[in-house]
């Protein structure tokens, strides 16, 4: 099924930065009836060029919301306060929050595109999936049809869809799959330096989803894009991080290598995380479940926010909250207790054995 | 003693004429008493039709299904009374499965009241904070009084499971009844599940598109059958169909499936396909209905005869002639 295209990616190296994008104190509060929704709580974080960064966590922890955050798509009811957006492209930067309408569209497309969750959503239902793809290039001030198209049957046979058969279809017409590679297509139209991936393989069959994770290796390995993923799904990060964050209650709790995450996690949640999720191949490992349910947004527990869901806490827990410090080699982790960690992985395993 | 449930030759068709299509395809299935068999496979395989025909949520199109051995179109009806009691499922969405205008005491009473499993107001309450321990739902009196919106997904889908034990089921299809509550929840819910079976005697069927939940909950003495656009491919103790599986697309799903281990997820080998389409229900295709995307294809075998499950001796049967005595090797060395 291999098929080999030769796309020209337009990768102007004036154009890269060795850290293209950095979150300085990002905090995202969603304000509602009940109460000031806290969905991000200070994020700083530094994007290196050709890596793939996974935000891991489970839902409320305040992944989605930080993509969109960067993207500028936030709902209305949602503000960015306070915190900074800074996006790095040949030699200057750029204040993503102060971004007005023309200069935003084009970051939005040309500099960070996002691939959203529901796929069948992201598209127009009434709209061919052709006169999508040339709204998207009219808008960035590209009219030339042909090129246009041209690069896009190409990027269809990238995604390793039949470009004649979709590129008129209606999305309707697409299956799950077909319609999630096509908007991955779209989304590389305009060559962009960062890609954001909400949920990529999510809702997708097995088949499928390999489908998609071998595409965003090759897209990876090959051209080295700026990847952030965001998923639930620990295995999407097994499979394409080079680094892993994990996310609680709208904080990075750990942030490191992906070989230190899912060996050498520090923090009990990401060990929690590790602990929850079985394998397929290989023999039978037992699993445990982190107890209690993900807090509320509104009302956040003092201290440390998982606290109250921890083996580990102790009163301290209660009243301090942890910030991250270096527990390794580029590798941080937000927890009181990282030893503590640390010994129950060398006394129990990482995985529990069977009882 | 007869199967708990047994399918014979059952298909379900949908729709008429050229419009119809064949979403269970004579699948035979039997199931014993005291025994977990998960059904896997990807979407429109036919595993949830499969699972509403068990409890009589749909008719099966043709064949039979016995429920300890007793043809279920054939019974009297204090007999279908007592099946439909005994055979309970708890769907996928607890979003859309747990009214919204009740609580979650009328929810568990008011059945319990109904199928006379409590003489009283007074007994279906203590009844019903019985069944709210069972699943972890404490402090009781926190939930007793709370509407579904009140409650997070993991707690809505143990008042499902609360709602069902009512009837003191005898029989549970499990329908995808984990796959949207968080990783972190997951595992007690499955537990808890595991549970119902040792200390209430419940027979499982569990349905899930997920093989790694399916090799948690059924490894020990449990099976999995493998279903693939309406047709069982392959079936076995757990054990054997997650470690040495034989039927092509056994195979290919579980070399694809992602693993939240970054060696594993490199050390696995990936099996490739001839196509990555599934075909349409509407055109399968002749034969074995794997054949367009089967590496292994043999024109003028796969494409004229159906295969029929035959029974390996490492345990299960797998339906296909060509690859049934083949072992592969899951992860490169």
């Amino acid at each position: 099924m291999t098929v080999n295209t030769q796309i020209n990616w337009k990768h102007d190296t004036s154009r890269t930065a060795e850290i293209p994008l950095t979150l300085r104190n990002v905090y995202i509060n969603y304000h509602t009836r009940k109460g000031n929704v806290q969905a991000v709580r200070g994020i700083d974080l530094d994007l290196y060029s050709g890596e793939s960064l996974a935000l891991i966590g489970e839902s409320g922890s305040g992944k989605t919301t930080l993509g969109l955050g960067v993207v500028r798509l936030l709902a209305d009811t949602a503000s960015v306060e306070p915190g900074e957006i800074i996006y790095r492209r040949n030699g200057e930067e750029v204040d993503v929050l102060g971004l007005k309408s023309g200069p935003l569209r084009e970051f939005r497309w040309r500099d960070c595109a996002m691939v959203f969750q529901s796929a069948l959503n992201a598209f127009n239902p009434v709209l061919k999936i052709w006169d999508q793809v040339l709204d998207t290039a009219k808008a960035h001030n590209w009219n030339d049809r042909k090129a246009v198209r041209a690069r896009f049957l190409d990027l269809l046979r990238f995604v390793q869809l039949d470009p004649d058969r979709v590129i008129d279809s209606y999305p309707h017409e697409l299956s799950g799959g077909m319609r999630q590679r096509t908007l991955l297509a779209i989304s590389l139209l305009l060559d962009p330096q960062i890609l954001i991936l909400d949920e990529p393989t999510t809702a997708l069959d097995i088949l499928t989803q390999r489908t998609i994770i071998d595409l965003l290796r090759k897209l990876k390995e090959e051209q080295h894009f700026t990847m952030i993923f965001i998923s639930h799904d620990l295995a999407i990060a097994a499979e394409l991080a080079d680094r892993v964050a994990t996310m609680y209650a709208g904080q990075i709790v750990e942030l490191g290598p992906v070989r230190n995450i899912f060996y050498k996690p520090r923090h009990p949640y990401t060990l929690g995380l590790i602990r929850a999720v079985p394998t397929v191949t290989g023999g039978f490992e037992a699993l445990s479940s982190i107890p209690g349910s993900p807090p509320d947004l509104i009302n956040l527990p003092t201290g440390c926010k998982f606290h109250p869901r921890c083996p580990y806490a102790t009163e301290r827990c209660e009243k301090e909250e942890p910030g991250l410090v270096k527990v390794g080699d580029k590798h941080e982790a937000a927890c009181w207790h990282t030893d503590a960690v640390e010994a129950d992985i060398a006394a129990n395993g990482l995985r529990l054995r069977k009882k | 003693m007869a199967p708990i449930i047994e399918l014979q030759n059952v298909s379900r068709f949908f729709g008429k004429n050229k419009e119809e299509v064949t979403a269970v395809d004579d699948i035979s299935l039997a199931i014993e008493h005291g025994e977990i068999v998960c059904l896997v496979g990807e979407s429109g395989c036919g595993k949830s039709t499969t699972g509403r025909m068990v409890v009589d949520l749909l008719k099966p199109s043709q064949g039979k299904l016995l429920y300890r051995g007793q043809d279920v179109r054939q019974m009297s009806r204090s007999d279908y009374t007592a099946y439909r009691r005994a055979v309970q499922i708890i769907h996928q969405d607890p979003y859309a499965s747990l009214n919204p205008t009740q609580t979650v005491r009328q929810m568990i009473t008011v059945p319990l009241l109904r199928h006379k499993k409590a003489t009283s107001n007074a007994d279906a309450e203590r009844r019903a904070a019985e069944l709210l321990e069972i699943v972890d739902l404490t402090p009781v009196s926190d939930f007793l009084n709370k509407y579904p919106h009140q409650l997070s997904g993991g707690q809505r889908q143990r008042v499902s499971v609360a709602r069902a034990l009512t009837v003191e089921p005898k029989f549970i299809v499990a329908d995808e009844a984990v796959s949207m509550v968080d990783v972190s929840i997951r595992v007690s819910l499955l537990n808890m599940l595991s549970r119902l079976k040792s200390e209430f005697d419940v027979t499982f069927l569990f349905i899930t598109h997920d093989l790694a939940l399916a090799k948690y909950f059924s490894w020990e003495g449990g099976r999995i059958t493998v279903m693939y656009l309406g047709r069982i491919v392959e079936e076995g103790p757990t054990s054997r169909v997650i470690a040495d599986p034989r039927h092509p697309y056994t195979q290919a799903l579980l070399a694809a499936v992602p693993e939240a281990d970054p060696e594993l997820a490199h050390k696995k080998r990936h099996m490739e396909l001839r196509s990555a389409e599934i075909p349409s229900l509407l055109a399968l295709p002749n034969g074995c209905t794997f054949h367009p995307r089967c590496p292994y294809f043999v024109p003028g075998e796969c494409d004229v005869n159906v295969p029929r499950l035959e029974r390996i001796p490492e345990g299960g049967s797998v339906a296909c002639p060509v690859r049934k005595s083949e072992t592969i090797e899951l992860l490169a060395a």
